[in-house]
């Protein structure tokens, strides 16, 4: 154990708050996207320090199913940008004004 | 590597992650952000391997810096957005966005500080930890992928296939219709 894991956690709790600074403040999709990545790799990161810290791999393997919903995630969502795209040009949530396709 | 070095290493890395995500979210250039992304991935395969989690580094790297990563600049370059680097970057309330991320920052770091140093402090987490098999987490994690934990490994790949097909869904072009 090379780092107490409060350092670890207290990173993981910058990092998730960096995240949603730009899942809020971003106005294009994509970028909101990234942001969410940014999120689940410092859940990732607290998983991992905790698993460290309790010696049990299972934090380990909840961050593999949480990096397996992150490629689901993508997927779908750069599907629905790609859509939104194809009726609507730009990538600015704030062009969204209605639900019609 | 003595324990001092690792040390540095692991701030380094944490100092390097902070700041390319800071860089991730906020740069004008969509290309750029990503690439900034890809320097946060990346860090934090580096912690992932100071952390004793090998198999998660390797994932890290080949899904997220692989696979993921390469998703989101394809799909950046193939919508090929114009005149993004004109607009604005932030909403106008990012202020707002910016006290919530800080507030969500404080918490768990308070939340951390509440809870953690208990469980520090306990001399059972210290001894069975120095009683684990210094091999490497590989065996235990696939020992407990299809153990104890097979019914979510199949859901997981549900999961996969379900975002496969919705995706395709999703981003089809309606031909049939028009």
């Amino acid at each position: 154990m090379i780092v107490p894991v409060n350092v670890v956690l207290g990173l993981s709790a910058v990092l998730f708050g960096i995240g949603v600074f730009g899942f809020l403040a971003r106005r294009n999709i994509i970028l909101m996207l990234v942001s969410v990545e940014v999120m689940l790799n410092a859940v990732n990161l607290s998983l991992a320090g905790f698993s460290q810290h309790l010696a049990d791999p299972s934090g380990q393997i909840v961050a593999l199913f949480v990096i397996a919903v992150a490629a689901a995630e993508a997927g779908v969502g750069l599907g629905l940008v790609i859509a939104l795209n194809r009726n609507r040009p730009g990538a600015g949530v704030s062009d969204l004004t209605q639900l019609k396709g | 590597m003595t324990v001092l070095s690792a040390q540095t290493v692991f701030y380094y890395m944490a100092a390097a992650s902070v700041t390319s995500a800071i860089l991730a979210v906020t740069r004008r250039n969509p290309v750029h952000s990503l690439l900034w992304l890809l320097a946060l991935f990346l860090h934090m395969a580096g912690m992932f391997l100071l952390l004793d989690a090998e198999f998660l580094a390797a994932v890290q790297v080949i899904v997220y810096a692989g696979a993921i990563l390469v998703f989101y600049l394809f799909v950046l370059m193939l919508l090929d957005l114009p005149g993004e680097e004109a607009r604005p970057r932030f909403s106008r309330h990012w202020p707002l966005a910016a006290a919530v991320g800080l507030s969500f920052a404080v918490l768990g770091w308070l939340s951390q500080i509440a809870t953690v140093d208990p469980v520090g402090a306990s001399p059972d987490a210290k001894s069975t930890a120095s009683a684990a098999p210094p091999q490497g987490s590989l065996r235990a994690i696939g020992l407990d992928l299809f153990g104890p934990f097979a019914l979510p490994f199949e859901m997981a790949s549900l999961v996969l296939l379900a975002a496969i097909l919705g995706a395709i869904v999703v981003a089809r072009r309606r031909t049939t219709r028009s």
